[in-house]
């Protein structure tokens, strides 16, 4: 990954988990004093490397994986905040990143009951009787993450 | 990926998806690979994983055969 993409990737991660919202390209070239069509050109080859994920065609971030920076049905209270996962996986993983207690709200997809799970210092405390189930193999989940 | 409340719940949810079932975990591991997966997301000094460190946090939470194969 070269210097600037790994700039660009921090900067824009760092700016999500401080601001709530994602930069744009223009916004993060005004910030790291780089030209800004190099800024959205390292988006896209961010996008490429699976290192977030774009909004189709566009710069607009749509993942930050584990994050969200759009609203989904996986919502998650950590490090005194709310924010959105994008799937079942990434809710566990918001207070992994954040090092944070955290509490995670979802719906079962089949009959749209509420689930709740909770995790302390570190442990699942609350949501073990839960299940997961992956649709896609492991080797196809990038074909389509936001199907994944 | 979603939670689901019961194996009846996730037998009839793949049925009316016309889904095949692919692989099922308890929440708990999936807790586990949650933890190894991205607990060094927001690290100052993060550098992307190569796949054979991600297919070993797989492994390590007991994910293994084709299923699990990243490449």
């Amino acid at each position: 990954m070269e210097e600037l993409d790994l700039r660009i990737r921090n900067h824009v991660y760092s700016s999500f988990v401080r601001d709530e919202t994602a930069p744009t390209p223009a916004q993060a070239a005004a910030t790291l004093g780089v030209p800004e069509p190099d800024a959205a050109d390292a988006y896209r080859r961010l996008h490429d490397a699976h290192a977030l994920v774009l909004d189709p065609g566009t710069t607009r971030i749509r993942m930050l994986n584990p994050f969200s920076a759009v609203a989904t049905p996986h919502r998650v209270e950590s490090a005194g905040r709310e924010w959105f996962a994008n799937c079942a996986w990434d809710a566990l993983g918001i207070p992994a990143a954040l090092d944070a207690d955290g509490r995670v709200e979802s719906a079962c997809p089949d009959c749209g009951g509420a689930v709740e799970l909770e995790v302390v210092a570190g442990e699942l405390v609350r949501g073990n009787e839960l299940l997961v189930h992956f649709v896609v193999p492991a080797r196809r989940w990038w074909d389509d993450i936001g199907f994944t | 990926m979603v939670f689901l409340r019961s194996e009846e719940h996730l037998a009839r949810w793949l049925a009316s998806n016309g889904w095949e079932p692919g692989a099922t975990l308890s929440a708990g591991t999936l807790h586990e690979l949650a933890g190894g997966w991205w607990r060094t997301r927001l690290d100052p000094g993060w550098r992307p994983r190569t796949p054979a460190a991600s297919q070993r946090i797989l492994d390590e939470v007991g994910l293994t055969g084709e299923f699990w194969k990243l490449a």
